[in-house]
């Protein structure tokens, strides 16, 4: 066991290398993020497959937050079903942390929070961290004090120097006071538990071969690069947790990457005065031509509703980023959850369709960012992303983004005389290919000009109420609409040989799913096949998937089952008594054990619902 | 046979090209009036028609962009939300002229955020409301600018008091801010040029009856009741910049000439006492002193040239965004490589 009185002789443990979970709590506003952050860079650049997850709260400064770093050479991303290193800094949740730490936890404590921690079922290490920080900066003690942990955890895992280093030096680029002083307070942070605590804590970190191409970045500002590397013309926003990070990523990189020779802009960025007026400039830049997007959460597509149903029936393109949030109404504002798929499918009132990307990477990220807007224009109409917190605000691994493999595709806009001439019988909505899709003049060129309207309109788009033509347009937008299907980004899927138990999933499910079937497989033997969708309207490749198992487990992070309701509403009768749901959100990055055991007593039960 | 030689603009086009289809609201109504001013003054001044982009809400007044202009593109968009679609429009295409048409629903209630940050931003447009103080697609309800003591053909007096849009325009700075009269052509026509030679964001207010639903006496939007109560702060002239100013004739009385961004004029012929449309606080206490003897007071409120447009606030390429090359749209292979290569250091 490990002491605080200096020990007799150093102890050692069974030792777990590359596969733990530290939980940090402590309070937002203290700081504590560039020290978590440091642990998880230091720790990704000695090749240790990591994943960091914050759980933070809707507060400025003061109220609590957990940080979960997740040491796995599986490469399991998931935050983990347990903690096996517990950092305790905050004092309003200190009791209940110590509580539920399981038998066994290492308990790291900031001493001079003078709060109890009586677990004699637990190895418990204290520190002075406050005190030994003010000795070096008084001023700025509270925020210092967290890289005492940073420190004790470097030198019990044995996190190297020079990744510490390393990972300091990146958080506080250019602040050279900053990286020292932070420095010294880890420095003082190791010796402390070299000297005080000496003894081995059984988990440690071993240097793997890293790839030197790889990095970690934010799911959004891999969106925001995307948009960028999109041709983005107008970005219009108005700032909600968590879609914020990616407009203001845009406007961080817009100088550096898409200045005009003569100096100027090339994306216009208009902080709007609320989600409507975001959505509404959106369809303005689209339907004079350009590539507007904004971003936001589902509060915010509420209230955009009305616009996206009138770029719906105008066939304006425009782009949507809808970073879920866990709903309804406000909410939880800082947690994850996959809760708005139904509300992008079908947004607005009366009968609409829309084209959903889902991203479930940070890679996809940035190509789903671009391509959104080349998709919006061939199809002409909204398209949204859908990502989500646990993807858009944690560090995932990219080893690099990749150019787009094709030309900007700016869709069916006739710009010149002779373009309209050669089409016969032009009318802004006529579907002169067979595709659904009709051609289209922009304001400014004088060609065929009409006034766009969300009432109804024949195919030269004059008013009309007749019922025909409102039959045939709403026909012709559905056909429009379906014709995506196999255009958008098929499904990624992994199937065994024995086609028994599928899994379909999407978005952030991609980080627990590997674990999920590893928990499956080692604990009943069971081989599942996967199926990961990324886009709506579905690809016919997800029916075949889901003809070709016997059960099919829709896996998802909401409590409905958005996805499964879609699958079942469109799919053939035939397959609907094979698709099981399982669905939980509660607001926590999904833990893959919570899921595997939900889906075992799904395909278990004799309660499955019997569907028509 | 002789052919009766038609009339063209200084851009050698015939008024016909500026016409739209018929109109479907009711005969009389004043917006019909108002679409006949907008045909002329776009005539008169001999702006290209595919320049233009006409955008409106929805309401009596957002239904008509069908009944002129038919060479211009225009959106007829959702209620109250026209500002913003035309502010996303401005900001991929600067050249093109926006003409905003609105009601007082549209703007004064369900549209009244949008209004006001359109105006905050100085969204280069010009933005008429065509303001009968009533809900005339929905049968008569009263809008937030009906004035208090004011009663429609039917129901109960109105008893709130009216929100008044140009007051509140030149609360919020914006630079060009009029009201008229569906029917005064000639006030109204010389206001609409020059709001159409401003840069920048031009209000004009203008009282259109609702023959329908508030034509009665007692409405004080009547056509009779606004011929009776209106006062003109000043009779106004539009010269516009391809007829030499000098060949004008110089008025007898007092004058004074408003220079528009395009090189055109707005001659103020001073009746009775003096208004001075640079002075935000005599605007304001002009359209008070109206109210308070209910009264309509009509002319150029209030003139300032000097602001950023929201376009130029952004700094953005002298290329309208929507002309951009590929080139200029995706930053290059290198560039890419290069970030990338950033990440990783």
């Amino acid at each position: 066991m490990c002491t605080q009185t200096p020990p007799r002789r150093l102890q050692t443990m069974a030792d777990t290398v590359n596969d733990f979970t530290v939980n940090i709590a402590t309070a937002n506003g203290t700081g504590s993020q560039s020290a978590n952050l440091i642990l998880l860079h230091s720790m990704f650049e000695m090749g240790v497959p990591v994943s960091g997850k914050n759980l933070f709260p809707s507060n400025i400064s003061g109220l609590p937050t957990w940080f979960i770093i997740r040491a796995s050479d599986e490469g399991y991303q998931a935050p983990g079903d347990a903690t096996h290193i517990q950092i305790v800094m905050n004092k309003d949740t200190w009791l209940a942390d110590v509580e539920k730490a399981e038998p066994g936890t290492i308990i790291i404590h900031n001493m001079d929070v003078k709060l109890p921690v009586e677990r004699d079922d637990c190895i418990v290490l204290g520190m002075p961290m406050t005190k030994m920080a003010r000795s070096i900066n008084p001023k700025l003690a509270r925020m210092i004090a967290n890289m005492y942990y940073v420190g004790a955890l470097a030198e019990t895992l044995g996190i190297e120097e020079s990744a510490i280093a390393s990972a300091v030096t990146q958080q506080f680029r250019g602040k050279e006071k900053a990286i020292e002083l932070n420095l010294q307070a880890i420095s003082e942070g190791r010796d402390f538990a070299r000297e005080n605590w000496n003894c081995e804590i059984g988990y440690s970190v071993a240097a793997r071969d890293k790839d030197p191409n790889t990095f970690l970045i934010e799911g959004n500002e891999a969106t925001a690069l995307g948009c960028i590397f999109g041709g983005i013309n107008m970005l219009s926003w108005y700032p909600i947790t968590p879609s914020s990070s990616v407009a203001e990523s845009i406007i961080s990189w817009l100088p550096k990457l898409r200045e005009a020779e003569d100096g100027g802009a090339t994306c216009a960025v208009i902080q709007a005065e609320d989600e409507l007026a975001a959505a509404g400039m959106v369809i303005g830049a689209g339907w004079a031509g350009g590539r507007g997007m904004t971003c936001t959460s589902g509060p915010g597509i509420s209230l955009m509703s009305e616009f996206i149903g009138l770029a719906y029936f105008a066939e304006v393109p425009g782009v949507i980023w809808d970073v879920n949030r866990v709903g309804p109404s406000t909410g939880l504002p800082t947690r994850t959850q996959q809760g708005d798929l139904t509300l992008l499918y079908e947004a607005s009132h009366g009968d609409t369709q829309h084209i959903v990307l889902i991203p479930g990477t940070v890679d996809e990220c940035f190509e789903f960012g671009w391509r959104a807007f080349d998709v919006a224009e061939q199809f002409q109409t909204l398209v949204f992303g859908f990502s989500d917190l646990d993807l858009g605000m944690n560090r995932w691994v990219t080893a690099g983004f990749e150019y787009p493999d094709q030309k900007l595709d700016r869709g069916k806009v006739i710009r010149t005389q002779e373009q309209l001439d050669a089409i016969e019988n032009f009318g802004r909505y006529r579907d002169v290919d067979g595709d659904g899709i009709p051609y289209r003049t922009l304001p400014g060129s004088g060609l065929e000009p009409i006034l766009y309207r969300g009432t109804g309109h024949d195919e030269d788009g004059v008013y009309s109420e007749d019922p025909e033509v409102y039959a045939a347009t709403v026909a012709r937008l559905k056909r429009k609409i379906e014709g995506a299907r196999d255009k958008l980004p098929a499904p990624v899927m992994r199937e065994e040989n024995d086609k028994q138990v599928g899994i379909i999933y999407y978005g952030s499910v991609e980080n627990t799913i590997a674990e999920i079937d590893d928990i499956l497989e080692s604990t009943t033997g069971m081989k599942v096949s996967t199926c990961r969708v990324r886009a709506l309207p579905y690809h016919s490749e997800v029916e075949r998937f889901i003809a070709d198992h016997d059960q099919v487990v829709v896996l998802e992070i909401n409590r409905d089952g958005q996805l499964f309701g879609i699958l079942r509403k469109e799919l053939p009768v035939e397959h609907l008594s094979k698709l099981y749901s399982v669905a939980f959100s509660d607001g926590i990055p999904p833990r893959a054990q919570v899921y595997a055991d939900m889906i075992l007593e799904t395909l278990s039960s004799d309660t499955k619902e019997v569907i028509a | 046979m002789s052919m009766r030689a038609i009339k063209l603009n200084v851009i050698d086009l015939p008024k016909a090209d500026y016409t739209g289809g018929p109109s479907s609201l009711c005969p009389g109504c004043g917006h019909d009036q108002i679409s006949n001013v907008i045909i002329q003054a776009a005539w008169e001044n001999g702006i290209a028609p595919e320049t233009i982009a006409k955008m409106s809400g929805i309401g009596c007044s957002s239904k008509t962009p069908a009944y002129f202009l038919g060479k211009s593109h225009g959106f007829n968009t959702v209620h109250g939300r026209m500002p913003s679609v035309t502010t996303g429009a401005n900001m991929v295409n600067k050249d093109l002229a926006f003409l905003g048409v609105s009601g007082d629903g549209d703007t004064a209630s369900i549209g009244i955020g949008q209004f006001i940050h359109a105006i905050r931003r100085n969204l280069n447009m010009v933005y008429i409301i065509e303001n009968n103080g009533v809900y005339g697609l929905t049968k008569g309800q009263y809008s937030a600018t009906v004035e208090k003591g004011s009663k429609k053909k039917k129901g109960a007096t109105n008893e709130n008091p009216p929100i008044d849009l140009c007051k509140m325009a030149i609360n919020l700075g914006c630079g060009f801010v009029a009201r008229s009269f569906s029917g005064s052509k000639k006030q109204l026509t010389a206001l609409l040029r020059a709001a159409l030679s401003h840069k920048g964001m031009a209000i004009i207010d203008v009282i259109s009856p609702c023959v329908t639903f508030a034509n009665n006496d007692e409405s004080y939007r009547s056509y009779n009741y606004v011929k009776g109560n209106e006062e003109e702060l000043h009779t106004v002239d539009y010269i516009p910049h391809f007829t030499p100013i000098e060949e004008v004739e110089v008025p007898e009385g007092q004058f004074e000439d408003i220079n528009l961004f395009d090189g055109s004029t707005l001659r103020l012929e001073t009746l009775g006492e003096d208004h001075d449309p640079g002075n935000p606080v005599a605007a304001l206490a002009a359209i008070h002193e109206a109210e308070e003897n209910d009264k309509h007071v009509t002319g150029l409120l209030y003139y300032d040239s000097e602001m950023k447009t929201a376009d130029e606030a952004l700094g953005l390429t002298d290329t309208p965004l929507v002309d951009l090359s590929e080139d200029e749209l995706r930053p290059s292979k290198a560039a890419l490589k290069e970030l990338n290569q950033s990440f990783r250091a």
